[in-house]
């Protein structure tokens, strides 16, 4: 479970970088529990844009209302974690 | 029209090239994060309907030093906002103020009844309000000869964008302010007469006058496409018996308790005291929530909702217009596109509504 967690987190950085253009950082470098609206700069377009990739990635819809509280990769990694396991 | 109940992922939907273009021209513009400002609490002209002389906000104190605005705007500018709108009473009659606000943060939008020339130098957007013909205007706002005084103060400056009202008693006047300007090669967009609070005057839409003001609307958008700055789904938003707050679950502070992100977290509308309130934050107070089909609100509440319209290609081309529609508006020398959807879309479901 520790180990798909990482790998889950690693891809999600990975998809941040990708989708918000980020230089100089990669996703193992990327720190997971980094507030992504305070410390990273994300606003709300740009985590509407990951949520979609997200949706794409990992076949799970993302509640609209819930996604302003998705704020680190860590916390994302395991809504989409326990989403897959409950299977919704 | 309904849409096929297919699941697209967003990657297939982007991959279109025309919808992939347009896509990556507008989500250039995702860094703009907008707040409010009441310049003045004095206007030249009284409006019926006027949602500044609602409510209490009319009679905080003017903050006339431009040192002051000067750093409000610094403070803006600090936390995050990068577009101004400077609206209520009227903006025009302090321009001085609205040139510090301009000296700090050069994007932007004024709003304005157009009578008194905004100086050239302030290089904002500026959104001059039509509400009929000049002989119902002279009803309602009690001044002659607007549109001859608003054409002859903004022909020929690209800052300008006429903005329309439709009320019930001026819809069939629409025709012929789209022509006059279409003469002059002037840009118009429209906007829904959205009752103040407590409001119960004429101006107030029904069933009958949101049907024919969608008429009116479509038909004007498919004989001057280079004059009218619009969209399929713009009418469908804005022209529905259920205001914008029941379509979309608006996401200004008043009505949006959520501080996580996006308009909840940095929205302000500040008085012409420079003080602002919570409570009362969006872009339109005092304005009947359950009535509001501004173009403002939707210029937020419909762009802010880009996941749900990311279902198929038609329903994501359709908010693709809607939001290329909103940037040519509000963001001076952002051209707009042809329009990519060339049918009515229903607005996707909304979520419950967020609580009050």
């Amino acid at each position: 479970m520790t180990r798909d967690i990482n790998q889950t987190i690693i891809r999600i950085a990975e998809i941040i970088i990708n989708t918000l253009k980020l230089e100089d950082v990669t996703p193992q470098a990327f720190d997971a529990d980094l507030d992504l609206v305070d410390e990273v700069g994300v606003d709300s377009m740009d985590l509407a844009t990951i949520a979609l990739v997200l949706r794409d990635e990992y076949g799970i819809r993302i509640d609209e209302d819930y996604y302003p509280k998705l704020t680190t990769v860590r916390i994302i990694a395991e809504y989409i974690s326990n989403k897959l396991t409950s299977g919704e | 029209m309904t849409i096929a109940a297919k699941a697209y992922k967003f990657s297939e939907i982007i991959a279109d090239p025309v919808i992939g273009a347009r896509w990556e021209k507008v989500r250039r513009y995702f860094f703009l994060r907008e707040s409010t400002y009441d310049m003045s609490n004095r206007c030249n002209i009284r409006c019926e309907g006027c949602y500044y002389f609602t409510g209490d906000k009319q009679f905080a104190e003017e903050n006339r030093d431009a040192q002051a605005w000067r750093q409000l705007l610094e403070a803006e500018k600090a936390r995050g906002i990068t577009f101004v709108v400077l609206a209520g009473a009227e903006p025009s009659l302090v321009p001085e103020l609205c040139a510090a606000c301009h000296e700090v943060i050069p994007l932007g939008a004024i709003a304005s009844n157009g009578l008194k020339k905004i100086p050239p130098a302030i290089a904002y957007r500026i959104h001059i309000s039509v509400w009929g013909n000049d002989q119902t205007s002279l009803a309602i706002r009690k001044a002659p000869d607007m549109l001859y005084r608003q054409i002859e103060n903004y022909q020929d400056d690209a800052r300008a964008v006429f903005v329309y009202t439709f009320t019930p008693i001026n819809i069939d006047e629409a025709r012929e302010v789209t022509e006059l300007l279409a003469r002059h090669g002037l840009k118009i967009t429209f906007n829904m007469f959205s009752a103040p609070v407590g409001y119960s005057g004429p101006l107030r839409h029904n069933a009958e006058t949101l049907a024919r003001t969608e008429q009116v609307m479509t038909a004007l958008l498919a004989e001057f496409p280079e004059t009218v700055l619009f969209s399929h789904y713009n009418i469908m938003a804005h022209t529905r018996r259920q205001g914008l707050h029941e379509l979309f679950s608006c996401s200004y502070p008043r009505m949006n308790p959520s501080t996580d992100i996006g308009l909840g977290r940095s929205f302000r509308q500040y008085r012409t005291n420079l003080q602002w309130d919570r409570d009362a934050a969006c872009c339109v107070p005092d304005t009947d929530c359950d009535d509001c089909r501004h173009y403002a609100a939707g210029s937020a509440v419909v762009t802010a909702r880009m996941y749900r319209h990311a279902t198929d290609p038609l329903t994501f081309s359709a908010w693709l217009d809607y939001v290329d529609t909103y940037l040519a508006v509000w963001v001076k020398g952002y051209a707009k596109g042809a329009n990519l959807c060339a049918v009515p879309v229903a607005p996707p479901p909304n979520h419950e509504p967020l609580p009050r």
